[in-house]
């Protein structure tokens, strides 16, 4: 680690999907941030981007390996861990075979590591387990996107394309919490009373509507497929479908208008909660013309059926004639910061780089010519997510964990927990001793977002420069060190430079003629500040628009799939039962291993909370601040109720940023969408009892 | 190989229909299904907007013949099923053609009723005598006069819409959830609606005292007329002059009051088709009767879905021969009773459990008129509770009405649970109702949480002063009053100030103007 660091950096903000562009300048203590004037963020932060250089000054940083011993935690050489590692790796693949090793990524590395990591798994390890946190936030829409579009750009569009929209429709995204600077580009929609929210919370995004400036529509929890069809339903019945684009650029108009018709106003009224009446003033609005948008997040799409409600926003789109038409369109916000270009370059069970599928011969054979390995020698597809998870212990013997914290973000926490415990050897990289590191028989530290060089793809599929402006403390290096020192005692086959300008190069090399191809980029030409969307091929100057010409399928058309809602009876909600749904806060991001470390963040939201309406917190005698106890087969969580009205009466609402008993993922069921794998986040029902009431009789005082 | 035959191609027969081709796909079960009517399977349910020209016949779609029949389903259309002869495991159709099955499901719906009105007493069906052809399987001796329609498919949505282009002058006979659809749907065209009944108040079935009156206010508001306590009595017909026939010109009540119009639609009901059934000798009693897994009280090889099929524990006939019960006549159960035997019909071996048969939701389908209800509503909030067994399950009932503004609630709950509910003019309550009733989830202890679903407090900012100290400025930086306040106090008296004091309007930006409007204030106080 002995490149010279820059003085002052221009990079991006550490967190989330729209890559607020920063300034970062050293000082003595670590580094200032400042807004950077670009696109996306017009030189604001959030109040986590604000404060994320504290991130560099904290003294609880990994930094040097850990191994776990008799008395817990002892600082080892590098070369001593590495060995050690490789030594039991190489035992694991031999004793048990190499998908007895497995990897798990995260959608905040780089291009680079993710890319490197994906290789790494395959032809270092061998193995076909690799997953990756994604899997949590964006299959269900890229599962979606890929089946209708033939291709996955969360937004095909630049965001400053909302800026001038009359009209947009966020299904499931509380953009004010989770994106904050992101809610300056809806403010013509919002003057133009044409924002619409799709939120069983009135959160702080679904309060951007209030004063005339849109609607919210509150519907139960899980029903959203079916609120979307009614809208379908609507837009058919009342004429407002654009016929000419869809004959002119879908195919399966027939069988989606079939579908819908089932689905009318009032028979969606019985479902969701949703009035008739308020479904057909939102269908009307969005055929109004004048530019209109369809934004998808994860309020939505992280259901067992969330990749047939992507499915049905998409094929709603379509029948509006909005993508690929100016000033209109079709999106899903990605979520982590590199959520995009971590879905494209290998890290998913049944991907490699270029977002090419691991099954198809030719892509195989490319890559394979890349890497300079046999197309044999790379493994078929692995399991996603959740699959991978349930086996640790079993099938699998050996996990590496990079960039996630599986033990708070993946569902069913307490039984990832037994799987991770069964390990024979976990090693987690990390810069900071996350629950999962804790947990590890490894902890190699790693370097963070100022402390390293490489590429970021933010949700507009802009690839930008993540640059180092500061030293990394003792000994972090960067996974891509990590990797071609494992690789290297792995007898690995291929280069494993360690510069993240070499890796890039070769990872547009891998991606040339696949879907995300980054060919035409390099470190150097994105030094020049060029506006990157992909697909980038060289020689080309990037696709800020995808779908103005046609779609990606062969036949250049767009693919309605008509979905049919498969409801899970809910059951009755009786005794304190109620829907918990999770999700985040504006102070808190992901699983909170950084922004639970920044002071400023902490004070805000200092601990876990519950949300729950006054009505039922009367019910069931709980007042605003009491410690209150959710509860189901699965676990136990304890939060401070937090009694609001934006809130339905039957739902509860917990973030997933906690640890410990304030884990909302203890009570998250790790059943999957059958075509995503996405596991069920949004829709778990849980009882809630105020802690200290051990003996509820009835919770009702009644007179009569 | 398991041989199915459906009689009957309506919404519930296409369901169970699409709900089987996994089993034919997988070569579990061939099938065949009978269709009277010559087109598709289509949507009853919106048969009202249709025939008043707001719908498309593309819109009444469900199910794509070509497409069963490339998936190996033997789709007949125009066809009737005429006998079964249940000792062969035989269907005859009306084309003479003899099918065999294992398994024969009767979705054979319902017909409309046709009243006793002196001047078309030829027109009623003898409630059991079998068809001989599709076209015979809902007409009686003679055919309705001239005028007269009843409104249960096609052809007669058809014929309905003529009268509602020409802007004529509807008169409906009957005030069930149908024939108050087909008004609202009519007037909302243009045409003139009169809806006759003999009851208080309309949907009576449905509705409480209270309830009905508020409907026939909101009715009477968009210009639907109502002429309650009005009993049919006979028809007053003229001589049509284009063609010398004769045809409806008005209906007298017994009351002599005479009611004129250019159509008289009559939406007094329908009754289940059981002929078929009866004939075979297979257990009818209001509809055909069958157990909970929808199996026939007869013939296990037998079963019977949608509104053909009475659900009724096996037995279960009281001392008047009476069968309890009766089918809905909505298409939400039928449909969820479809979905369970095909389940059933697919299933491995284990017998899939079917849905318990739940009190249903009416829900009126008209525009600007929101009006919903389900279970048992009869109850007032100063009824003694004859049930009382302990203070955790009185019954207790909730009302609220406000005439002027047309709002009317009624909550009947035991155990905090609804046993029925009535929302009119209350959009977002009335979804809230139905929801809980449906799933019988218990409400929350102060019903009047859901009262104000609708109120014009509903969304209102939780902080109802925008400088208040607790408001948020700031969304990005989580700023509040307070904190801008203080900042300002200790002198940042610009924006910009504020912004490197407190991050307010360091993110998006959006919300600069509030800070200088909240300085304004601080400097003017």
């Amino acid at each position: 680690v002995t490149d010279a660091v820059a003085q002052s950096g221009a990079t991006h903000c550490p967190y989330c999907a729209l890559q607020c562009a920063m300034t970062l300048t050293p000082t003595a203590t670590g580094a200032e941030v400042a807004g950077r004037d670009f696109p996306t963020n017009r030189g604001g932060l959030c109040k986590k981007g604000w404060t994320s250089a504290e991130l560099l000054r904290r003294n609880d940083r990994v930094t040097a390996p850990l191994r776990r011993g008799p008395e817990g935690f002892a600082e080892v050489s590098w070369t001593e861990a590495l060995d050690e590692i490789a030594e039991r790796l190489r035992a694991t693949r031999a004793a048990r075979g190499a998908d007895a090793v497995a990897v798990f990524g995260g959608g905040g590395l780089t291009n680079e590591k993710a890319y490197q990591l994906g290789k790494f798994a395959r032809i270092a390890l061998g193995t076909s387990r690799i997953d990756y946190n994604g899997r949590f936030c964006m299959s269900s829409a890229a599962a979606a996107g890929n089946r209708a579009f033939g291709i996955d750009r969360g937004l095909p569009f630049p965001v400053e394309d909302l800026d001038e929209a009359r009209t947009i429709l966020l299904l499931g995204s509380n953009v004010a919490a989770t994106m904050p600077p992101f809610i300056g580009h809806l403010v013509t929609a919002r003057a133009d009373g044409g924002l619409i929210v799709v939120d069983p919370r009135r959160s702080a995004t679904a309060r951007l509507t209030e004063d005339g400036a849109g609607i919210h529509v509150q519907p139960a929890p899980g029903t959203d497929l079916i609120v979307i069809l009614g809208l379908i339903h609507v837009v058919l019945a009342e004429g407002l479908a654009d016929l000419d684009y869809i004959t002119a650029r879908t195919t399966g108009f027939d069988a989606v208008r079939r579908s819908a018709n089932a689905w009318w106003p009032e028979r969606v009224q019985e479902t969701t909660g949703v009035p008739a009446s308020q479904l057909r003033a939102v269908a009307r609005r969005l055929a109004a013309g004048r530019g209109t948008f369809v934004l998808t997040g994860r309020g939505v799409e992280q259901h067992v059926d969330g990749t047939d409600t992507a499915t049905a926003a998409i094929n709603l789109a379509l029948l509006l004639g909005l993508p690929g038409t100016p000033n209109s369109g079709y999106g899903t916000l990605t979520g982590q910061g590199n959520g995009q270009g971590g879905r494209e370059h290998g890290q998913k069970c049944d991907q490699l780089p270029g977002y090419r599928k691991i099954t198809d011969p030719d892509a195989r054979a490319y890559v394979a010519g890349v890497w300079g390995v046999d197309a044999d020698e790379i493994p078929g597809p692995g399991v996603p997510a959740v699959e991978l998870l349930s086996m640790l212990g079993r099938e699998v013997e050996a996990l590496l964990v990079h960039g996630a914290n599986v033990v708070v973000s993946a569902p069913d926490a307490a039984a990832v927990r037994r799987g991770l415990d069964a390990l024979s050897l976990l090693v987690v990289c990390d810069f900071f001793l996350s629950e999962t590191a804790e947990l590890a028989d490894f902890v190699l530290p790693v370097t963070q977002w100022a402390e390293e060089e490489g590429t970021m793809t933010s949700l507009e599929g802009r690839v930008l420069r993540r640059r180092r402006t500061v030293p990394a403390p003792g000994e972090a290096r960067s996974e891509l060190w990590i990797v071609r020192e494992l690789a290297r005692r792995l007898g690995a086959p291929g280069s494993w430079p360690v510069d993240a300008a070499e890796v890039f190069d070769e990872l547009a090399r891998a991606s040339a003629g696949g879907l995300a191809d980054y060919s035409g980029l390099s470190h150097a030409l994105l030094d020049t500040g060029v506006a990157a969307h992909w697909p980038y091929p060289s020689g080309s100057t990037g696709t800020p628009r995808l779908f103005t010409e046609r779609f990606a399928h062969p036949d250049g058309r767009a693919l309605m799939v008509a979905v049919t809602p498969h409801p899970r009876d809910p059951g009755s909600q009786r005794g304190g039962q109620l829907t918990l749904v999770t999700g985040r806060l504006l102070e808190h991001y992901q699983s909170g291993v950084q922004t639970r470390r920044v002071g400023e963040l902490v004070e805000a939201r200092p601990e876990v909370t519950v949300q729950l309406h006054p009505a039922t917190a009367t019910s069931l005698r709980i007042s605003m601040d009491d410690m209150v106890e959710l509860r189901n087969e699965r676990g136990t969580v304890r939060a401070r109720a937090e009694v609001t009205t934006a809130i339905r009466h039957d739902t509860v609402f917990v973030p997933f940023h906690f640890a410990g008993d304030g884990c909302a993922n203890l009570l998250t069921e790790a059943i999957v969408d059958p075509i995503s794998a996405m596991p069920e986040f949004k829709r778990t029902l849980v009882t809630v009892a105020r802690v200290d009431d051990t003996a509820p009789g009835p919770a009702v005082p009644v007179l009569a | 190989m398991m041989r199915v035959v459906v009689v009957g191609f309506g919404p519930v027969g296409a369901r169970f229909v699409e709900g089987m081709l996994p089993a034919v796909a997988r070569g579990d079960a061939s099938l065949t299904v009978l269709g009277a009517e010559e087109h598709d399977a289509y949507n009853r349910v919106l048969i009202a907007e249709y025939a008043v020209g707001r719908a498309d016949r593309d819109r009444l779609d469900l199910v794509d013949t070509a497409a069963l029949r490339a998936a190996d389903v033997d789709v007949r259309r125009g066809e009737a099923a005429v006998a079964i002869d249940r000792s062969r495991r035989v269907v005859r159709t009306s084309s003479g053609e003899r099918i065999r099955y294992d398994r024969l499901v009767l979705a054979t719906g319902s017909r409309a009723n046709v009243p006793t009105i002196s001047g078309m007493e030829s027109a009623r069906r003898e409630r059991l005598v079998r068809a001989q052809s599709p076209e015979s399987l809902d007409r009686g001796a003679a055919p309705l006069p001239r005028g007269v329609a009843v409104l249960r498919d096609l052809a007669d949505a058809e014929r309905m819409a003529a009268t509602v282009r020409a802007g004529g002058r509807i008169v409906v006979l009957g005030a069930g959830v149908l024939g108050l659809e087909v008004a609202f749907a009519a007037r909302e065209q243009g045409a003139e609606v009169v809806v006759v009944h003999h009851g208080d108040v309309p949907m009576a079935r449905n509705l409480d005292l209270a309830g009905g009156r508020m409907l026939s206010r909101a009715a009477r508001a968009v210009g639907v007329e109502v002429a309650p306590h009005s009993r049919a009595e006979s028809l007053l017909m003229r001589t049509d002059p284009l063609d010398g026939q004769p045809r409806f010109d008005a209906l007298v009540c017994a009351d002599g009051k005479q009611i004129p119009g250019d159509l008289l639609l009559l939406s007094v009901g329908v009754a289940p088709r059981i002929e078929l059934a009866a004939a075979a000798d297979l257990a009818v009693s209001t509809g055909i009767l069958v157990d909970a897994d929808l199996r026939s009280w007869t013939d296990p090889s037998v079963y019977a879905i949608g509104d053909c099929a009475h659900v009724a524990d096996r037995g279960s006939v009281g001392a008047d021969g009476r069968v309890p019960g009766a089918p809905s006549g909505l298409i939400g159960p039928g449909w969820r009773q479809a979905d369970a035997l095909a389940e059933r019909f697919s299933g491995s071996g284990t017998d899939a459990v079917t849905p318990a048969e739940r009190p249903s939701v009416v829900m009126l389908k008209a525009e600007g008129v929101d009006v919903v209800s389900g279970g048992d509503v009869s109850a007032d909030p100063w009824d003694d509770d004859p049930h009382t067994d302990g203070c955790d399950h009185v019954r207790q009932v909730t009302q609220w009405a406000d005439p002027a503004r047309g709002t009317y609630v009624k909550m009947v709950t035991r155990s905090g649970v609804l046993e029925g509910f009535v929302a009119i003019g209350m959009p977002r309550t009335g979804a809230e109702l139905t929801l809980l009733f449906e799933r019988g989830s218990e409400l929350p202890a102060d019903r009047a949480a859901l009262l104000r679903l609708d109120g014009d407090d509903a969304g209102a900012p939780s902080t109802a002063d925008a400088f208040a100290p607790d408001a948020t400025v700031c969304w990005c930086n989580g700023v509040t009053v307070a904190r801008i306040s203080a900042a300002a106090a200790a002198g940042a008296e610009t924006v910009e100030c504020i912004g490197e004091e407190t991050r307010a309007g360091t993110g998006c930006g959006g919300c600069k103007g509030r800070v200088a409007e909240l300085l304004a204030r601080t400097a003017a106080g």
